[in-house]
């Protein structure tokens, strides 16, 4: 049985997130025969053109008034849609794509499901799998398919698409005259960067998560990082939450994304936000005291043990050598 | 100024926890307590109740009886009404679900704010905020990272924390909803005249309508160490492992 998708890819100015690329292998790996794709913005255009080019979908640019804001996107969204009958709708589980999606889904009239890491068909019902209680459980949820379904895929979840299609896919320019309304966009503001190695340059990470109990326990994180090479400390976001790290330090989809040559997982229990940001580290080690904190599910070595008195004893060995 | 917070009561998770394909607990009931992000979101409206005079916090929470102990510990933090919308049944309940409980609520109750954690520590959907404001016809903004009240009382300067730690700024007219990402503010612990007052104060009780559910879901146990290597022992023998793993990678 056919289906039908339509791809929202995600853009920040006239530069298309990785992201977008991913939705398309997803899409691709449902049905690649009936895929069309929506970019909205102020450079949508461009935007257009790049991914066309690149993946030979057909692709909308929807030239907006100004830059994204919900409400603008959802006004929008929710007109054009329908026009492609789709049965399903794909968005990143971005900040934006959770901003939007669930708010497009109730005005299409359509469930939606979010957070999607992969899917399977059972007799031709697609079914979708995400996480839940941070990833310890998975959760399969289908839906009735004679409706469109609005899907958020989580970041990292597929590989971006990188075939080269024979040839680019055709590009149509509308104009939209919407105005925002009650939400107005006032532009953009980034971090400062300072550190002396960053996150993205360390060769080796080691990270600590809630598992560490209490922040003076942080000095045995920084003492086992000084072991080796080029290393940074990192954390998860429920520590710098509570201050125990500053958030330039947080490793994960709203912090960094990283990829050291070895990863030191200590007292993470693993959720896919955080999961997503270190997965493709050369070599991961977890040491954990819950035998089932999914940490252990990425990880290339699992130790369960508490990290308070591991870390010491790893540390009084390697005085040995 | 009248504002709804919406609070979650989740298993604590950090406690080994599991859940068969239905989504009833199996093995003994978990310890349960406030979502986290719901922590941020009522630290947020109570924050308001301090700039602005005449702010009025109602805590609102959808499910069994149990879930009274969060809405009590919310009166506690000082919301000033505590709102129980109670669903008889044990188990999971998707958001769409109790988005539309807590709608049938508000709509008529002229909040200018709602406020709701960015999404809950055990579901993850992130969509109750959202879904919610789109029920209420409310404008909505999600992953708020800062929220400032102009002078006015009408307009909130937004920002939205978006990956990477870039900021949108946005200036949200109200009424609206956001959801607040955690690490917007520092949640405080509650103080004795407002654990007295909600002990005495009771809550406000409703029993939900049945509402159909159009997905079909089933939950299962998520395979663990997939293609790692259980390193075991006593502590010394694991270190020795780790080190020997690190020396044969040529890091250490």
């Amino acid at each position: 049985m056919d289906t039908r998708i339509v791809i929202i890819a995600e853009t920040i100015g006239a530069v298309v997130l990785p992201v977008s690329y991913e939705l398309v292998t997803l899409a691709r790996a449902i049905d690649p025969t009936h895929i069309e794709m929506i970019v909205l913005g102020t450079d949508s255009t461009a935007a257009a053109h790049e991914i066309a080019g690149r993946t030979g979908v057909p692709v909308t640019a929807v030239a907006t008034s100004t830059e994204y804001t919900p409400e603008l996107w959802k006004d929008i969204l929710s007109r054009n849609i329908p026009v492609c009958n789709p049965d399903l709708v794909v968005i990143a589980h971005t900040a934006c794509g959770q901003d939007f999606a669930p708010g497009l889904a109730a005005r299409l009239g359509a469930p939606c499901i979010t957070a999607v890491e992969s899917f399977f068909r059972i007799d031709n019902n697609l079914t979708f799998t995400r996480a839940v209680l941070n990833g310890k459980v998975l959760m399969d949820v289908s839906t009735d398919t004679s409706r469109p379904c609005v899907l958020t895929i989580l970041p990292g979840a597929f590989e971006a698409y990188s075939a080269i299609p024979p040839a680019p896919g055709a590009v149509e320019i509308i104009q939209s005259e919407a105005k925002p309304c009650k939400i107005l966009p006032y532009g953009m503001s980034h971090p400062e960067e300072e550190d002396a190695i960053p996150l993205s340059e360390a060769e080796t990470i080691v990270s600590a998560g809630r598992g560490i109990g209490k922040p003076e326990n942080l000095e045995l994180i920084e003492r086992l990082a000084a072991r080796f090479k080029r290393s940074a400390v990192g954390g998860s976001r429920p520590l710098c939450d509570l201050g125990w790290l500053p958030y330039r330090q947080q490793v994960g989809l709203t912090g960094k994304t990283v990829s050291p040559k070895l990863y030191i997982a200590c007292g993470i229990s693993g959720s896919p936000q955080h999961v997503a940001g270190m997965k493709n580290s050369q070599l991961i080690i977890a040491v954990n005291k819950d035998p089932h904190a999914a940490i252990f599910q990425v990880a290339d070595f699992c130790i369960v043990a508490d990290l308070v008195e591991f870390i010491p004893v790893l540390l009084e060995e390697q005085d040995k050598i | 100024m009248k504002i709804l917070v919406c609070v979650k009561q989740v298993p604590d998770i950090d406690a080994p926890v599991d859940i068969d394909v239905g989504g009833q607990w199996v093995g003994p009931a978990p310890t349960f307590r406030m979502n986290r992000f719901d922590e941020y979101a009522l630290e947020e409206a109570l924050l308001f109740k301090e700039t602005f005079h005449d702010v009025d916090i109602d805590a609102v929470s959808v499910g069994p009886a149990r879930v009274q102990t969060v809405i009590r510990r919310a009166m506690e933090l000082g919301a000033d009404t505590g709102v129980h919308i109670e669903i008889s049944q044990e188990g999971y309940v998707p958001p769409e679900v109790v988005a539309a409980h807590i709608q049938e609520y508000a709509r008529d109750k002229g909040y200018d704010l709602i406020v709701c954690g960015a999404m809950s520590e055990d579901g993850m959907h992130a969509q109750v905020g959202p879904l919610l404001a789109e029920m209420l016809g409310l404008p909505s903004i999600t992953a708020v990272i800062a929220a400032r009240m102009q002078a006015d009382g009408n307009r909130l300067d937004i920002e939205q924390e978006i990956e990477g730690g870039i900021r949108r700024r946005f200036e949200l007219s109200l009424p609206a909803a956001i959801s607040v990402q955690s690490g917007i503010n520092h949640p405080r612990y509650p103080t004795l005249t407002n654990v007295l007052r909600a002990k005495r104060q009771p809550i406000v009780h409703l029993v939900a309508r049945e509402i159909k559910v159009n997905s079909r879901f089933c939950f299962r146990a998520a395979p663990v160490a997939k293609q790692g290597v259980m390193i075991t022992g006593t502590l010394r023998e694991q270190a020795v492992e780790v080190l020997r793993i690190l020396h044969e990678h040529a890091i250490l």
